[in-house]
């Protein structure tokens, strides 16, 4: 094995150089608790054009040869975001639909009155929900679809761009919808090559029942509201083009003879992201400021709005690439959708869109997850009022699942969203957790009567509410995520603001946990920790003590203290205190009646073993206490294995996604490469699996099919860790590789815990060339082709490994 | 017998709705559905296969062939969309009453001023001319029906006059059968036949017959029957009219069994109207039976091949309610139709997307399946309010001419999915290519050359737009809108595909379960592999080919009612695809499915899985992919 150091490659380009200029140009509006809607400087404009030529955009772009439906827009619509403002778009010749959501537009609050089952109530309007900002038509009735030729739509994920075109009467139209972070607005540009024009009317409507005023100084629609929570929310919209009449017909905008259209959107609401201010900020008036960011947009050519969105967006995008193997010329002449069919149909697989699954995966995370709140449920889309379990951030699982993705696919500023989003919701939490957790009539309460911390329900909103039932452990579970961005980026600033929500976890499991006595095979009788009466999410009994799933996560949980402790220098005396705890901590064993590691504490099967959720294998993933190799008793493992293979192939989304990510930290690559498959299945009315765009469907019930998008970064991120994985001073490369994506392929950008970036290739299932670019760790072990390597390397350096094994 | 009883439900509430409130006769469609529902053993079906058992003249003509009437599928206007509907206005005077002179006049009048000179030339009455308003009827002293003097104040003659004024043609209804109420006491003397009374043209027991059991059956072993059915034709010819709906007809009108087959009043009509001297164009209602398909050929000018079109609501039709089943319907009859007889889909109410209930692209997707199948073009609007649209689509005369040309019915050359392909080739070598999305969805639709039997470049031009598109390769791809549709002239400019055929019955495939090689005097090598049902399977081995590669392959198979079968190519996957009916078991039919084969040796399967799979003659493997 070859070691060469390599000096940081950071100015390879010009471009990179410009485009890191501009993203951090970008970013600095939304750091520091301030509102992601507010009035902002003039963006930093690009001097040269940042856009890709056809031949670097077709590596990240998919495309359909149909429209989606105006009434299936969450399985059809094209999705575009800003990270805080999103659109689902049809791309419908004669009628462009976009269904606009703003993800802090949410009904609800506090909702800190329990039931008097001790639970959180649940409903749209105490815990609340997420709800959809606006919804524009630009309708043009003259392209009628029927009479249009070689229709083609495209999402250029790498660029951020919805495009679609088509040919009527000779004439080629095109479109291009864009959502700009740098600009704060959705820009839709209609274009045409030939004697063309457009004729029609932009209309910019409410969903709540709001009225639609129209100024002919723009000329601008808009309209602003309360929802019944105070929060106030407005969206404005204005056109422009070079040739023809813009004017207004109504409250609606009206275009006429237009040789070009260029429309540009802009809404929010005044949430803040502060407790302390009850989550609004009185000084925005979202209406006004809505009218004149389109306003201020509107004033720069299209080219100018579009060069800015593309740079800062390829900026986000990044470097991160994926070569799975190359796909059949005929695979390839197929369309996104058609691909996916075929993919299932014929049983053969398709590297090149497995690979663009994953690019999809972090197109979302790009467009959903900067500078406002976390991805929810959804996303950042919707297409209605009543998103199942209220679009909200799920703790048992989902929000988890949606920022595994972030730092191994070489998106670790989108993970920020996520941990800014615990920050601000922290003093909320500790408060109801300290003045409600202990209220007699919770089931879950501590038993001793002590409380200290914090920790959250099941589901969580953004007004430091919860909703359904407590989860003492998913205050666990949210620092496995926050301190495992810690692992992959060595920023000890990071940590140090996270450092109040690890430590209040712990402060509340110190509180929690009980003593007991337990009796081992030899017949050794010991006290040990364990958690308080608890539900395994979310099967069995309600009152299990001890449940794997709680031991997993605070073990976790201390050691990941102890290691913050020890970077950021703070709390030694009670981090010793802390580790006292961790050593006593009960751990799961296997049952001797079914083989399978203990769910609750007992050798008795109390739930469902196909069970959805994976929450006694905590340990195998997203931990990794339980590994494949000779620091795991074999038992463990064989009872973690044996329950893994008990739970199945064929769940859904999700749980297919989390099954993968098992399966290749057992390093099964046939099975976890299959579950990825499962979920590559084509969503046939509402069926589980991959809707036309790509969104992961679960089929709620007959027909009725709903997103969840967790599902689609879980299968991203189980794609990836079939290709890595690794743990601080650990990198394993290919450890799960199917004969599927064998033949050759690579990687680029992956990241690696422990403070570093891969890129590598492999040929025959053979890692070719490895190189590790420490973005702050300072030595590990590669592990590759059967042998391994020790590197030492400072950070901003890349060391290359060739001629490995 | 067909057995698609998913559809009959709304017809037969919509029949009830249709022709009386009574509750009596919700009990006879009732007891009419129940004879519809059992199917029986495919093998059952297929040895039931079509054999006319009635009794059948010696004549063999064809009815269309002593004339001209009927040399191409008729076009015109028909009454009944607009009286069967509940849309406002239409029918101020109680249920069906659109029906007077004066609104045959007025459409009359529209009919020539916008639509005669494309073609239309019918002007077509139909139930309800001999009945008030509350539905009574009203007989002459000869049993036949006379016209409702409040309707019709100056008679049936004067209209059809009137219709021949303006260089149209007249057309009245009758249903089949002597109606209960012409009966009087069996005293009513027939008109021209001495000594002949109603008691001597029906049976003793006065059995029923027709859809509603509305009439007695004719007894033609008593000539006395021919006579009366002669007097009607006589006096309808007296009066001028060119055209006789007869309706109720069975085996068919949701009906089966002796008492319900009106094959011999099928055949006196079609005596009658040659003795009266005047030409009059038969036309049959409703769902006939396509077991019977060669009576209906050989005595009338066109057959209904399903129930109303109509859906007896607020608007003319529905989408859901009754257009679109046939597509799934109309293929069985591919075979039956031709100069002198056409297969009727009913009416084509596309002229006002308010007042028809559909959506532009719904209404163009239902005059293009009208034409690609060449059935009669009779619209049901109310001809003086069609909207821009409605009239593009009615005149559009290249569509017009698809209709009216003397390709072949066209058929589906895709399996019958949410997405289809059907095609026709034309004498000139061309192809006429219809695409359909029948989703709720816009979806794109592709036609494949290879699946028409040629590959390369080839003209494609659009009809609907009046558009030469352009050329392309190997296929064509359209973005549809929800049940949507394109209409396309294809003219090959490449090469004849070159394709290697398996034969179904070689012994180099492997059948599993029941599945048998069984003799087929339609097929290549005159056998098939049959009885794929409950498990059966045909798997193909050793299909061999150079290229990997997604492979256009043309399936030829017997399926005398639309099945399923799942197919696949080495271990993949598959999918369960519908195949179209071929009308009977001993028609041979192609549509082309789509696979991957690797380069060297594959296997290709038809598994019947749980359900009842169509009869396999062969496949059609092109050389390369």
């Amino acid at each position: 094995m070859d070691i060469q150091h390599t000096e940081s490659l950071d100015n390879r380009l010009s471009r990179r150089g410009f485009l890191a200029l501009t993203a951090a140009a970008g970013a600095a509006t939304a750091l520091g608790g301030l509102p992601a809607f507010t009035a902002s400087a003039a963006p930093l404009r690009p001097t040269e054009n940042p856009m890709l030529s056809a031949a670097q955009a077709a590596k990240n772009q998919l495309w359909w040869q149909a429209p989606g439906s105006s009434a299936s827009m969450i399985q059809q619509g094209l999705p575009v975001g800003n990270g805080r403002l999103g659109a689902l778009t049809s791309n419908d010749p004669a009628g462009e639909l976009l269904m606009i959501t703003d993800d802090t537009l949410w009904t609800g609050g506090r909702n800190d009155t329990l039931q008097s089952d001790g639970q959180f109530p649940y409903s749209q309007d105490d815990f609340g929900t997420f709800t959809l900002l606006a919804q524009l038509t630009v309708d043009i009735p003259g392209h009628d679809l029927s009479s249009a030729n070689d229709y083609r739509r495209t999402l250029d994920m790498a660029q951020g761009l919805v495009s679609a075109s088509y040919e009527i009467s000779g004439v080629t139209y095109q479109r291009q919808i864009f959502a700009s972070r740098p600009d704060d607005v959705i820009v839709l540009h209609f274009s045409q090559q030939g004697a063309g024009s457009y004729t029609g009317t932009v209309s910019l409507t409410g969903t709540h029942g709001e009225s639609t005023t129209a100024d002919s100084a723009g000329p601008c629609a808009s309209f602003g509201a309360s929802l019944a929570n105070g929060l106030k929310y407005g969206a404005a919209v204005t056109a422009y083009s070079s040739t023809g009449k813009v004017g207004l017909s109504g409250t609606s905008l009206s275009f006429n003879g237009c040789k070009d259209l260029t429309v540009v959107v802009s809404g929010g609401t005044n949430y803040l992201p502060d407790a302390a201010a009850n989550f609004r900020d009185p000084s925005v008036d979202p209406e006004p400021l809505a009218r004149s960011k389109a306003l201020a947009a509107a004033r720069q050519s299209v080219t100018a709005l579009l060069h800015t969105h593309v740079a800062d967006f390829l900026a986000a995008f990044g470097e991160f690439g994926l070569d799975l193997g190359t796909s059949s010329a005929a695979q390839r002449g197929l369309d996104t959708w058609g691909r996916v069919q075929a993919r299932w149909q014929n049983n053969v697989p398709d590297p090149e869109l497995e690979a663009a699954y994953v690019q999809f995966g972090r197109y979302l995370m790009v467009s959903g997850s900067r500078g406002s709140l976390p991805l929810n449920l959804q996303g950042l889309w919707l297409d209605g009022n009543a998103p199942a379990w209220m679009a909200d951030y799920h703790t048992d699982i989902n929000i988890e699942m949606n920022y595994w993705m972030a730092d191994r696919a070489g998106l670790s500023d989108c993970f920020d969203a996520f941990a800014d989003y615990c920050l601000a919701q922290l003093p909320s939490w500790t408060d109801i957790t300290q003045r409600l957790f202990n209220t007699p009539t919770n089931r879950y309460r501590n038993s001793s009567g002590k409380i200290a911390g914090w920790t959250v329900a099941i589901s969580t909103n953004p007004y430091g509410g919860g909703g359904w039932w407590w989860h003492p452990a998913g205050n666990a579970w949210l620092c496995l995520n926050l301190f495992e961005h810690y692992e992959y980026t060595q920023d000890r600033a990071y940590l140090d603001k996270v450092y109040p929500l690890i430590k209040g976890a712990v402060e509340f499991w110190e509180a929690r946990l009980i003593t007991t006595t337990v009796t081992d095979a030899s017949g050794t009788s010991y006290e040990v920790l364990i958690a308080d009466s608890d539900w395994s999410p979310e099967q069995g009994p309600l009152d299990a003590k001890g449940i794997t799933y709680a031991q997993e996560l605070v073990w976790n949980l201390f050691g990941h203290y102890l290691t913050a402790t020890q970077v950021l220098g703070r709390d030694t005396d009670y981090s010793k205190t802390v580790d006292g705890l961790r050593e006593r901590l009960y751990l799961p064993v296997v049952s001797p009646t079914t083989g399978w590691l203990e769910e609750w504490m007992t050798p008795d099967n109390l739930g469902d073993p196909q069970h959805r959720h994976l929450s006694p294998l905590i340990g195998l993933f997203p931990g990794d206490r339980i590994r494949p190799d000779n620091s795991t008793a074999k038992d463990i493992l064989d009872g973690a294995t044996n329950l893994l293979i008990a739970r199945g192939m064929n769940s859904f989304g999700w749980a297919n996604a989390w099954r993968s990510l098992c399966w290749a930290r057992l390093k099964n690559a046939e099975k976890a490469y299959q579950l990825v498959v499962n979920n590559l299945k084509p969503s046939a009315n509402g069926s589980n699996g991959t809707a036309v765009n790509l969104f992961d469907i679960y089929e709620l019930s007959p027909g009725n099919g709903i997103f969840q998008i967790e599902a689609n970064f879980g299968t991203s991120s189980a794609v990836i860790e079939m290709l890595v994985y690794s743990r601080p001073g650990h990198a394993e490369l290919l450890p799960a590789l199917p004969a599927a994506w064998a033949a050759s392929g690579s990687v680029s950008g992956v990241g690696v815990r422990g403070g570093f970036v891969a890129d590598f290739s492999w040929r025959n299932g053979k890692v070719t060339q490895a190189t590790l670019k420490s973005v702050g760790g300072l030595g590990t072990t590669v592990y590759a082709n059967g042998t391994s390597r020790q590197l030492s390397i400072r950070p901003g350096e890349s060391v290359t490994l060739r001629n490995l094994g | 017998m067909r057995s698609s009883s998913s559809r009959l439900l709304p017809g037969a509430t919509a029949r009830c709705a249709r022709r009386t409130i009574r509750a009596l006769l919700v009990l006879a469609v009732t007891a009419g559905l129940a004879t519809a529902l059992p199917t029986t053993s495919p093998q059952a079906r297929a040895a039931a296969a079509p054999t006319t058992t009635t009794t059948a003249p010696a004549t063999t003509t064809t009815a269309g062939s002593t004339s001209d009437i009927a040399a191409t599928p008729y076009m015109g206007w028909s009454s009944w969309s607009m009286q069967s509907s509940q849309y406002p206005g239409l029918n101020p005077n109680g249920n069906y009453s659109y029906l007077t002179e004066a609104n045959v006049l007025k459409q009359t009048d529209a009919l020539a001023s916008k639509l005669k000179n494309y073609g239309y030339d019918y002007v077509n009455i139909d139930a309800g001319w001999w009945r008030d308003n509350n539905w009574t009827p009203e007989y002459d002293q000869y049993g036949r029906q006379t016209p409702d003097p409040a309707r019709f104040p100056n008679g049936m003659k004067p209209v059809a006059d009137y219709i021949h004024s303006k260089g149209l043609k007249a057309g009245i209804y009758l249903p089949v059968g002597l109606e209960k109420e012409a009966y009087g006491d069996g005293k009513v003397p027939i008109w021209n036949a001495t000594g002949c009374t109603t008691a001597d043209i029906v049976y003793p027991d006065l059995r029923t017959t027709n859809g509603w059991d509305s009439s007695y059956k004719l007894n033609f072993d008593n000539p006395c029957a021919q006579k009366y059915i002669d007097s009607q034709a006589q006096m309808l010819a007296d009066w001028g009219y060119d055209f006789l709906k007869l309706d109720g007809v069975g085996p068919g009108s949701f009906k089966s069994g002796d008492n319900y087959n009106n094959v011999a009043d099928v055949a006196a009509w079609h005596k009658a109207i040659a003795a009266t001297g005047r030409p009059i164009h038969l036309e049959l209602s409703w769902s006939l039976d396509i077991n019977y398909a060669a009576d209906w050929k050989q005595y009338s000018n066109g057959w209904r091949i399903d129930t109303d079109v109509e859906c007896y609501c607020n608007t003319l039709v529905t989408w859901d309610n009754s257009v679109k089943v046939r597509w799934n319907d109309a293929p069985a009859w591919s075979d039956k139709a031709g100069p002198g007889g056409w297969n009727d889909l009913d009416s084509l109410d596309v002229g006002n997307g308010q007042m028809d209930g559909l959506t532009n692209a719904e209404r163009q997707s239902y005059m293009t399946l009208w034409a690609i199948n060449k059935s009669p073009l009779f619209t049901g609007d109310d001809l003086t309010k069609l909207d821009s649209y409605g009239l593009s689509l009615l005149t559009n005369q290249e569509v017009i001419a698809v209709d009216q040309s003397n390709s072949p019915v066209a058929r589906p050359v895709t399996p019958m999915g949410d997405q289809q392909v059907w095609a026709t080739k034309n004498p000139d070598g061309s192809y006429t290519v219809a695409l359909f999305n029948l989703a709720g969805a816009p979806a794109s639709v592709t036609a494949d050359w290879a699946s028409l039997g040629f590959k390369g470049n080839a003209s494609v031009h659009d009809l609907w737009n009046h558009q030469d598109i352009g050329n392309y390769k190997d296929s064509i791809t359209e973005a549809l809108p929800a049940h949507g549709s394109r209409l396309f002239t294809i003219k090959p400019g490449g090469s004849k595909l070159a394709t290697t055929s398996y034969e179904a019955e070689s012994p180099d495939n492997t059948l599993t379960g029941g599945a048998t090689v069984v003799g087929c005097a339609a097929c290549s090598g005159h056998e098939k592999v049959g009885n794929l049902y409950l498990g059966g399977k045909l798997q193909f081995n050793d299909i061999t080919v150079k290229k990997d590669g997604i492979y256009t392959i043309n399936v030829a198979y017997i399926s005398g009612d639309p099945r399923s079968v799942t197919v696949y190519s080495n271990s993949s996957n598959g999918s369960s695809l519908n195949f179209p009916s071929t009308g009977d078991w001993n028609t041979v039919d192609t549509v082309s499915i789509r696979l991957p084969l690797k380069a060297g040796s594959n296997t290709i399967t038809f598994d019947s899985g749980s359900g009842y799979a169509p009869d396999i003659d062969k496949i059609d493997v092109p050389r390369s992919g």
